[in-house]
């Protein structure tokens, strides 16, 4: 699991740093919101951690824009301030969960635990990316036409869009669709990125996936 | 076949004679195409017919044009009718290719209603050919699921009696088994295509 940190006390962020890959995450640490945001931009995270209070970007308007892009990662708000209204705000914003300073280090570890677990209820009705809508209702890829798309093709189809643009390796996209499946291969990859190309290409949508057989693959929109 | 007298009158048997002669070429293409698969041949069926008086004084009422054999064969284009279906989507465009490179007939119309669905789910390839006898011929291609579909569509509006709310919800649910059959066809192309590159 990889997870984001921004927390611009330098002391802290190295020691939660340290706690959290001791406890088998990984972790990109930054120190103030421009660069948590420029982070964000460029990379995929399971769980993203930022801190209210930070110089350049607080904490609350990288979360909006965040969401505004899309990026629908699980976010966990740290503050020194105790104020219901941050933590009202915080929420509202799209945040989902929120931690006060001073906190123990065992209850920041469980939260981020039981925030990664949920990841897959946080996922919208209906995504929409370039020229192509995803309805997580009926399993339904809309473009000029319809097309059903079965389980798994329809969770390779969501995990492309809300990584649109980031290139996705193998091992990436098996954990994330086929955790149950220890035969998953690079072979059962490339056959579901086949199905999707043709189901774009069957509902006249001009998205593609960039990639081939054994390496990375990125949704890429309409030119 | 019936006897068709009254609206196309002396003109019946060259209708016939021009059914088989675009039947004969289109077995030529799959010949050439049987060759080209492996000694597959990429047709399940193709079914041939000329459209019954009933249905051809019905569709020259709904245009509004005279119910006689000159409006019959001139303004309407389907009163000769081929079907060809074939397994696997990519068939039915390499035939289409064939039938424009014929060398006796001429392309008038074409309509991709597989890439360009219509609203209620339906699926095909539409041509409309003018044969070197003057007469027009539509051509359907599809594959055997959007025949499949199409087949219980017509049952549906066959029977006459259905209740407007359940009506609704059938045709909506014939929409999303259109979309799933699509699905699938697309699924089999590109796992014959990896057969077929490996």
């Amino acid at each position: 699991m990889k997870l984001l940190l921004a927390e611009d006390t330098k002391d802290l962020n190295r020691a939660v740093s340290a706690i959290l890959a001791h406890d088998g995450f990984e972790v990109d640490s930054t120190f103030d919101g421009e660069e948590a945001l420029e982070h964000i931009k460029n990379n995929t995270y399971d769980g993203i951690i930022l801190d209210i209070m930070m110089p350049k970007m607080d904490g609350l308007e990288v979360l909006r824009e965040l969401r505004n892009l899309n990026i629908m990662t699980p976010v966990m708000l740290l503050t020194a301030k105790a104020e219901v209204d941050d933590r009202v705000n915080g929420l509202d914003a799209g945040a989902d969960d929120y931690l006060t300073k001073p906190f123990a280090m065992k209850e920041l570890l469980a939260r981020i635990r039981a925030m990664t677990r949920r990841k897959s209820d946080y996922t919208q009705k209906q995504l929409t990316f370039s020229d192509v809508t995803l309805s997580s209702g009926n399993f339904e890829l809309k473009c000029e036409n319809t097309v059903s798309l079965s389980n798994k093709e329809f969770e390779l189809m969501q995990l492309l869009i809300l990584n649109a643009g980031k290139d996705l390796d193998n091992n990436y996209i098996i954990e994330r669709v086929w955790p149950d499946n220890e035969k998953a291969d690079e072979n059962i990859v490339y056959l579901y990125i086949s199905y999707l190309r043709g189901k774009l290409e069957s509902v006249a949508s001009r998205t593609r996936i960039v990639g081939d057989k054994g390496g990375s693959y990125c949704l890429v929109r309409a030119s | 076949m019936e006897e068709m007298e009254s609206i196309y009158g002396e003109k019946l048997s060259l209708m016939n004679d021009v059914l088989e002669d675009v039947l004969n070429k289109i077995d030529i293409v799959r010949e050439e195409m049987k060759e080209k698969h492996f000694g597959e041949d990429p047709v399940e069926h193709c079914l041939a017919r000329i459209k019954s008086e009933e249905s051809m004084r019905e569709k020259c009422i709904r245009k509004g044009i005279p119910v006689n054999v000159e409006s019959a064969l001139a303004e309407i284009h389907d009163a000769i009718g081929i079907r060809v279906v074939c397994a696997f989507i990519d068939d039915v465009y390499e035939i289409r290719n064939y039938i424009v490179q014929l060398s006796d007939i001429k392309v008038i119309e074409e309509k991709d209603y597989i890439k360009h669905a219509k609203p209620n789910g339906y699926r095909s390839y539409h041509m409309i050919i003018q044969h070197s006898s003057g007469l027009y011929v539509e051509i359907q291609l599809r594959t055997i699921s959007m025949d499949t579909w199409a087949a219980l569509e017509h049952h549906l509006y066959y029977k006459k009696n259905i209740e407007a709310n359940a009506k609704e919800l059938i045709v909506s649910e014939l929409k999303r088994c259109a979309d799933e059959l699509a699905s699938t066809d697309v699924s089999m192309q590109t796992i014959r295509n990896m057969i077929y590159d490996e």
